[in-house]
């Protein structure tokens, strides 16, 4: 309107302003067009992930069906074996010979899921204690400590502590894999692992867990280094959680008269629900965590109860193996492996987002 | 509570509690500081006894060829252009959809899914987003390839690139918009001439945090741009990546290559700490908090 009548006052300039205006008019619609197209782009990537991942894992679900999901065989080559009858004998042909058969390749889910399943079970029960203790320290003890300097400066010890956890979550995953490898194997291997073992063998009822050879790289060092992984996103996701929580709360729970622990349960009480989004977005980081377990864990897809057994994860299988795979139904079997990834981490992601939202807000991960 | 619930005994057990709980919550702070102090302390440490010139000036030499173990140029230069290829394509798509979160988004039907989407999206593993490059990028092609590693990294800064920027945006004052406006300028005119400007230095804070963070990612690059032992800048054939040669590594059977992986990881997470600190200082000087 500003501009209409502008042109009704200087009809001199009236055609280079109508020319700015059907301009301006063109360029609204060019943003408006490309931030639309920016913000279906990112729905049509999440279709495409699991459209993909769906497709090519077609051959292997038709294959194995639900089997997939129970069984252990994880053997990418057929087997040729001798032929025996049921009692064990050797079948063998009109000369003489043993007769050979072939197994074909099978692929069975099960140790990978169990193994992702315990690794970040166990992770996520060291890292949440610690992860919880360290968001009470930043809300309410961190803010009052400000040491003072020599020269006078105050520390602020929040701030500090914050930035150094932040980094540390930034601190990609191959560096704590390194760590993991060089520093923590041969650590567990030569120092902690045989203490545990001899208790494992010699105390009555913890002999399930005693394992004949140690090697360091095993479901306990695995679940280790993950649970120091996800300290930091735990911490710092409740973090911002707590500091939600109205002061009010904490006055008023200490006004009655509350004790420091008292209040703070109370706040832990009032924001449970977001916090369990915090340990569900750690549940998601460990579950998907790729490069650090698969330096660590040993990768041998067993079963096994010693926590000194070698295991294998989903994310690590498909790092050893998909390169290497080399028949159709291998690759398709690690494809359905990947799905089944893909749809639990976006089921630990959907819960915790929903969590987080509701209470938290704008939290981020 | 009632003044029976304060009674003495009673209240010198919770205070008791108190005392035991808050001490917890300061040792643990202090045991997490100290392990992941360990941790990197460690990788400092060592790295700092591997790194060389020959480090940054001389490319991968195989064992027992003269010269060996080399260096890691190739693969320094690989992450580079890698990820400089993939902002090229992440940051723009990932901003368009984080400027339709915040300006456009209260009026329409599609907002609410995509910031979801986009949030969840941000939690997928990094190697299944591998393997839908390779589904997509490298089987069609036939071999492993620079553009798939790019896109792959591309494919995990745009959710994270979307939401920073849309946050940003938001703390931008409602009345800025209002005064453009006013003034008769057109939307497109105030999005890209006020509102994006006046929130530039915490988008490229946003930004360097979503570069930082694929510049470290090893697991999308195995199955895409696999790494190579060249110095090259061809995206058409396998391509270098700093992590990746840190994983080969680490995990080969050389002991002069494991100590060019600890050095490798030195620069890595010296590049991440100025990334990191960096922001933090543009973010303080912006916003008065950090």
């Amino acid at each position: 309107m500003a501009v209409d009548v502008l042109i009704s006052i200087r009809p001199d300039q009236s055609a280079s302003r109508l020319k700015t205006r059907t301009k301006g008019v063109g360029s609204d619609a060019a943003l408006g067009f490309l931030v639309r197209f920016g913000a279906i782009m990112v729905l049509v990537m999440m279709a495409s992930l699991v459209f993909v991942l769906f497709r090519a894992s077609l051959d292997s679900m038709r294959e194995f069906g639900p089997k997939f999901l129970i069984t252990s065989n994880w053997r990418p080559n057929e087997l040729e074996v001798t032929k025996r009858t049921a009692d064990g004998k050797i079948v063998k042909d009109t000369d003489g010979e043993p007769i050979k058969e072939i197994i074909p390749a099978q692929f069975g889910a099960l140790p990978v899921i169990y193994g992702t399943a315990v690794s970040s079970v166990v992770a996520l029960s060291l890292a949440v204690p610690l992860s919880l203790g360290a968001a009470l320290f930043l809300i309410r003890i961190a803010p009052r400590l400000r040491p003072r300097l020599p020269n006078g400066w105050r520390v602020p010890v929040d701030v500090w502590t914050s930035f150094l956890i932040e980094f540390l979550a930034a601190i990609p995953s191959i560096a704590y894999g390194l760590w993991g490898l060089f520093v923590l194997v041969p650590f567990m291997q030569s120092h902690l692992e045989p203490g545990l073992n001899w208790i494992f063998g010699h105390v009555p009822g913890l002999g399930f867990m005693h394992a004949d050879a140690l090697t360091g790289r095993d479901m306990l060092t695995g679940s280790l280094v993950l649970g120091i992984m996800i300290v930091p996103i735990i911490t710092a996701v409740s973090r911002d959680v707590l500091r939600a929580v109205p002061q009010a709360q904490i006055e008023g729970s200490l006004a009655l008269g509350a004790t420091w622990w008292q209040s703070c349960f109370e706040m832990l009480r009032y924001s449970r629900s977001g916090l369990f989004g915090a340990v569900m977005l750690g549940l998601a980081r460990a579950a998907g965590e790729t490069m650090a377990v698969t330096m660590v864990i040993g990768n041998i897809p067993n079963i096994k109860a010693s926590p000194f057994a070698p295991a294998q994860t989903m994310s690590s299988l498909l790092a050893n193996e998909f390169s290497e795979a080399s028949t159709k139904l291998h690759t398709s079997a690690l494809l359905q492996v990947a799905l089944i990834l893909l749809l639990m981490s976006l089921a630990f992601n959907i819960v915790a987002r929903k969590l987080i939202v509701g209470k938290g807000g704008g939290v981020r991960g | 509570m009632s003044l029976t619930a304060i009674s003495s005994k009673k209240n010198t057990k919770a205070r008791l509690i108190s005392g035991v709980m808050y001490s917890l919550c300061v040792g643990f702070t202090v045991f997490i500081l100290l392990v992941l102090l360990l941790v990197v302390g460690y990788l400092i440490s060592i790295g700092w006894q591997s790194v060389s010139l020959a480090f940054f000036t001389q490319v991968q030499i195989p064992y027992g060829a003269e010269g060996y173990p080399g260096g890691m140029l190739n693969g320094l230069l690989g992450t580079l252009v890698l990820v400089s290829m993939a902002a090229v394509v992440g940051i723009p798509v990932g901003m368009l959809a984080g400027i339709f979160l915040s300006e456009y988004g209260a009026n329409s039907m599609l907002a609410s899914p995509v910031r979801f989407v986009a949030d969840v999206l941000a939690g997928v593993p990094s190697i299944v987003v591998g393997i839908l490059g390779y589904e997509l990028l490298v089987v069609p092609i036939g071999h492993y390839n620079g553009w798939a590693g790019a896109l792959t990294l591309a494919f995990i800064m745009v959710p994270i690139v979307a939401r920073t920027t849309e946050e940003m945006l938001r703390l931008v004052p409602h009345s800025y918009r209002e005064a453009s406006i006013a003034l008769g300028a057109t939307k497109a005119r105030t999005i890209l001439r006020v509102v994006v400007p006046s929130a530039a230095g915490s988008l490229i804070t946003g930004v360097m945090l979503a570069l930082a963070r694929v510049a470290g990612e090893t697991a999308p690059l195995l199955f895409t741009a696999l790494g190579s032992r060249l110095l090259t800048v061809n995206p058409n054939q396998p391509f270098p990546s700093l992590t990746k040669q840190i994983y080969d590594y680490a995990t080969g059977p050389y002991e002069a290559q494991k100590r060019m992986a600890w050095a490798g990881i030195l620069v890595l997470i010296g590049l991440i700490f100025v990334f990191n600190l960096t922001v933090r200082l543009i973010a303080r000087s912006k916003h008065g908090t950090a």
